[in-house]
């Protein structure tokens, strides 16, 4: 599956740069570089896509 | 103290001494055949997790499989490329007289008898480095490590087992023969240890136990690898039928051990508290709701504390409850929302290699 991510805000309204949301299965990956799901988005952000931004 | 030695044929001798105290001890051998081991025979000698599969958070049968990940019993991950469609389960048949209640079972129900040159299934457990220090690789002491397991299958054939060193790009394989369709067979195979690359000591993925089911040309067209050496694909898989080939074929597999040494030891039978900690390090499945209640306008929280510390900050997907999770650590996680939300109901936890 191919997967497309957009930002979170956290709770001041503010992009939460310690976790991206997964849109295909509602998944919260934090940004732990351990994490392979965290790794599997930083292959596509080097693929030259670019996450969605929080609403 | 009074002690027997036992001198080798060429070199070595083994010496069993009785202590210098009072009262008696027993040493009891098998009355059939088996190995008496030694350094193995201490704590927990089995690399492998769930290796008699009975543990299985994410349910016990998955259909319609044509993607690698996770599905059904724990730690048990499907590599894939282009191999038919699959049912994994978590099944009843066993071997007999063997202590094993559940083993792994896939079951092909779209063929593929016309493999592209990619294709690959495999089956795959990682292992974390931290877990693998004392197989001291990449050293001069580099130990060998025996797999055993039982397999049963309606394809007779040659099959490959595989170490893979992710961390230095190696590999070794190893074959073996289903023999008998539909019987239980235990299979056992020992690879050589490895002086070169060591393995980092951290909890990323170091070794992983490749159990293959189809090859495609791109992996089996070289000499099968049988030593440790740098990966070259077409030397990985080399005679590995394709169970992908008809809608009648299924493979089950039970009782996996990995181990230091060159013996195969009886199965290492875990209990299954034991067993369900160690799963939860890598995934946690939650099936009730924290109900948390705030004035409106006002944000509710709640705090998912794991059972364990996982591997990684885990990615949670909150599937049946509300919020936006926040704060993920290896210990927990949190949710709000405005008001009276609960959250993380049939919510997951996975830091799965």
């Amino acid at each position: 599956m191919i997967y497309t991510y957009k930002k979170v805000l956290d709770l001041d309204g503010n992009v939460d740069v310690n976790i991206i949301y997964r849109n295909e299965d509602g998944a919260y990956i934090p940004a732990d570089k351990a994490n392979t799901d965290y790794q599997e988005y930083l292959a596509w952000i080097a693929e030259g896509n670019t996450p969605e931004e929080a609403e | 103290m009074a002690s027997i030695n036992l001198q080798g044929d060429t070199s070595g001798s083994i010496s069993i001494s009785a202590p210098s105290v009072a009262g008696s001890n027993t040493l009891t051998l098998p009355a059939t055949t088996q190995t008496l081991a030694t350094q193995n025979a201490l704590g927990v000698r089995n690399l492998i997790i769930n290796g008699d599969m009975n543990i299985a958070q994410r349910g016990t049968s998955t259909a319609s499989i044509t993607t690698g990940g996770y599905y059904t019993v724990d730690r048990w991950r499907l590599d894939y490329s282009t191999a038919g469609t699959w049912t994994m389960s978590r099944d009843t048949d066993v071997p007999t007289g063997q202590g094993f209640a559940t083993s792994m079972k896939w079951d092909c129900t779209t063929a593929n008898a016309s493999l592209s040159a990619g294709s690959a299934m495999i089956i795959n457990q990682r292992i974390e480095g931290q877990n693998l220090q004392h197989l001291k690789k990449g050293t001069s002491n580099a130990e060998s490590v025996t797999l055993s397991f039982w397999v049963k299958s309606n394809k007779t054939g040659t099959y490959i087992a595989e170490i893979n060193d992710n961390d230095n790009t190696r590999q070794i394989s190893k074959s073996y023969t289903i023999v008998s369709a539909d019987t239980w067979e235990k299979k056992t195979l020992t690879f050589a240890g490895d002086t070169t690359g060591t393995l980092g000591n951290d909890n990323d993925t170091s070794l992983l136990l490749n159990l293959w089911l189809v090859a495609g040309t791109d992996l089996t067209s070289g000499t099968l690898n049988t030593s440790w050496a740098s990966v070259t694909a077409s030397n990985r898989a080399v005679g590995q039928v394709n169970l992908a080939d008809n809608t009648a074929n299924y493979i089950n597999i039970t009782g996996v051990q990995l181990e230091v040494g060159d013996t195969a030891t009886p199965f290492e039978h875990r209990p299954y508290d034991m067993e369900l900690q160690r799963c939860f390090r890598y995934f946690e499945k939650r099936t009730n709701y924290i109900e948390t209640t705030a004035p409106t306008g006002i944000n509710a929280y709640s705090q998912w504390i794991f059972k364990t510390r996982m591997r990684a900050n885990p990615t949670i997907t909150n599937t049946g409850g509300t919020g936006t999770v926040s704060n993920i650590s290896v210990d927990g996680a949190t949710s709000y929302a405005n008001a009276y939300s609960n959250f993380f109901d049939t919510a997951t936890a996975s830091a799965e290699l």
